[in-house]
């Protein structure tokens, strides 16, 4: 089978901002003549905005969390339950509950904040893409100061692209070919 | 450096600050290192010669069958809720003065909670039966008594080392990136392998946002539940002075107040060491402190609550437990104590206490003191006076116990340090968010400036007409 050949374009910008017009200006032009494939923002700190630039992200790891947190809770309840249930078959229990609520409570509570923070870091790991190994174009200096602009381009468009990411003031620009 | 001039910093300089302090340490550092791993191997020596020898050796007997190694595991456990409980609290409620120093409390978090579950093993005594605690299917059917408190506190401290190492963790990610971006050697793949591809896209940093505001979700009741728990140990017995109602908030309050008080010092002494006074303010200390203050005061109120509801309800168990307690063999443990952690506090009520660092060091060891003692206090006179008189006895703890317990104070510095030279003990992605910030507001402000001078030369223009 033929791999497909994929072409990225790096830019890296001194501010959000700059950064952010050059994916204006990129978003205008693909609206005309359909030059861009993909676009991603790097950057040395969160910006939330990011959204409104990008269009919003699909991350549900919210239910991952609800849902690991009520298999730790059904979880850890079954455990505490079955195990008062094998001293049962052992050990006389005249008198005591079979199921004994108070204890479950907290072996319970535990278990549902383990199991949720676990689901949740699976979630986490689902979602961000990682573990990875780092892209070939990737710009040590946006993990400084610098905000990264990664544009997935078809060769042919590659230069009008470029003009746009040099237009808007970008510190440099890579190219890499996968 | 003031807190309001932190706009003016530079990004690359905040990554030059915090990696140099990970570069090779200076002659110090290996010196202290050296004085803990010494106190490390008295504590094993101890350890292997009360495990051939037997509990006696450490003058545990009846009625002292609980005794320091308790009261060590209840105050490194009280150790260890500020670092995590704070930063996810300071977290949730969006207190950005809480991102220079989280990461060092976060790591003293799960320092102390390593340090705490060495305790319950060693006071074991038949250490290699330890794994019963594990609930597994076995050969003799038996499964753990789940409803021993002690089975409660396995439960809940496995749950909070494993969360507190993740949530640690989790927000380290982005400055593994920034270190192993900048390192050579054997850094650069420690920092490969933890950063984990780390490129800081949109999405890593939506999901890490959304994963770390989760997780802090979690942390709050959990580090509550623990230190609950813990004093679940001794509330839920029938021993006079243990079987309090109030003893859950009590030791919440009292973990919080030593935990705090642990901050104080660390931030004091990595400013110092790393030079770090752009990021660790004076106005971080300031809030801190008042922080610390207010905590004092509620455990204050609960601790004189308790001597209240026992003077009042005139139960002559209790009463002759407390009386015992001031005016005993071990009154100067409670004297001190409320020397330590009644009355010092109030020094952070002035300012000037408040803005000294040096001050605020010395007064956060007295503080930390104090909460020692209390422990100590909790778990030892109420033993020496019980409901069997004829069992009375007062034990002061033996060479072995003590030695233990230093063993513990070098163990925690010792992993302390090691973080500090492999970690970044200040994090720079935080940091640079709050300069961000910062930047934002003040250029909201200059502009809002200029709009009002701007209305005043219209106003005076069109006076002038």
């Amino acid at each position: 089978m033929r791999k497909r050949i994929k072409h990225f374009l790096f830019a890296t910008y001194e501010d959000f901002d700059k950064a952010r017009d050059a994916i204006a200006e990129l978003k205008m032009l693909d609206l005309k003549e359909m030059v861009v494939q993909n676009i991603e923002i790097y950057s040395p700190i969160e910006h939330p905005e990011v959204e409104e630039i990008l269009g919003e992200f699909h991350q549900p790891i919210q239910r991952f969390t609800f849902f690991g947190a009520i298999s730790g809770a059904i979880g850890a309840f079954l455990l505490v339950a079955a195990a008062a249930q094998s001293m049962f078959t052992v050990q006389p229990q005249g008198g005591k509950p079979v199921i004994p609520l108070p204890m479950d409570i907290v072996i319970t509570y535990e278990g549902t904040i383990l199991i949720g923070v676990l689901s949740t870091l699976a979630a986490f790991f689902i979602y961000s893409g990682m573990p990875r190994s780092l892209k070939k174009h990737y710009n040590e200096k946006v993990s400084e100061d610098q905000i990264g602009v990664e544009v997935q381009v078809l060769p042919k468009h590659r230069e009008k692209v470029r003009e746009v990411l040099a237009r808007c003031n970008a510190s440099e620009i890579r190219e890499v070919t996968l | 450096m003031s807190d309001y001039k932190m706009k003016d910093i530079e990004w690359a300089k905040i990554n030059k600050d915090v990696l140099e302090s990970l570069e090779s340490p200076r002659k110090a550092f290996w010196i202290v290192l050296g004085v803990c791993a010494f106190l490390v191997s008295l504590g094993v020596a101890a350890e292997i010669y009360q495990y051939n020898q037997g509990l006696g050796v450490a003058l545990m007997n009846r009625p002292h069958f609980w005794q320091l190694y308790i009261s060590n595991f209840v105050f490194w456990i009280g150790m260890s809720h500020s670092g995590t409980l704070l930063s996810a609290i300071l977290l949730l409620t969006k207190a950005d003065w809480r991102k220079p120093i989280y990461r060092f409390a976060e790591a003293m978090t799960l320092f102390s909670i390593l340090t705490a579950a060495i305790f319950p093993v060693i006071h074991l005594g038949r250490v290699w039966n330890m794994y019963w605690v594990l609930p597994y299917p076995n050969e003799r059917t038996i499964w753990p008594n789940f409803r021993s408190p002690l089975l409660w506190d396995a439960a809940a401290i496995t749950t909070y080392a494993t969360s507190s190492a993740l949530f640690l963790y989790i927000g380290m990610i982005p400055d593994l990136a920034i270190c192993r971006d900048n390192a050579k050697g054997w850094r650069k793949k420690l920092y490969t392998a933890l950063s984990m591809g780390w490129m800081g896209r949109a999405t890593e940093w939506l999901a890490f946002r959304k994963t770390y505001v989760l997780m802090a979700c979690f942390l709050v009741p959990l580090a509550v539940s623990v230190h609950s728990i813990v004093a679940s140990d001794f509330a839920m017995s029938i021993m006079p002075d243990w079987h309090i109602t109030s003893f859950p908030p009590y030791f919440v309050a009292g973990a919080l107040y030593s935990g705090c008080a642990a901050i104080i010092t660390l931030f004091v002494l990595l400013r110092y060491v790393f030079r770090f006074e752009a990021y660790m303010t004076t106005e971080i200390m300031d809030k801190t402190a008042k922080l610390t203050f207010a905590i004092a005061m509620v455990w204050n109120y609960l601790n004189l609550s308790e001597y209240a509801s026992i003077w009042y309800s005139n139960d002559m168990f209790e009463k002759e437990v407390l009386l015992e307690k001031f005016f005993g063999p071990y009154c100067w443990v409670v004297w001190g104590m409320l020397l330590c952690a009644t009355v010092a506090p109030f020094a952070m009520a002035f300012k000037k206490v408040r803005h000294s660092m040096w001050g605020m060091f010395w007064l956060s060891l007295v503080l930390q003191l104090g909460m020692w003692l209390e422990r100590f206090q909790i778990v030892s006179p109420p033993l020496a006076s019980n409901h069997e008189p004829w069992t009375w006895a007062v034990v002061w703890p033996g060479l072995v116990q003590l030695t233990i317990t230093l063993a513990s104070f070098g163990w925690f510095t010792m992993l302390f340090l090691i973080f500090c030279k492999v970690f970044p003990s200040v994090s720079m992605y935080e940091v640079k968010e709050m300069v961000f910030h910062r930047r934002k507001a003040s250029s909201r402000t200059e502009l809002e400036d200029l709009d009002k001078v701007k209305d005043e030369m219209v106003k005076l223009e069109e006076k002038l007409a």
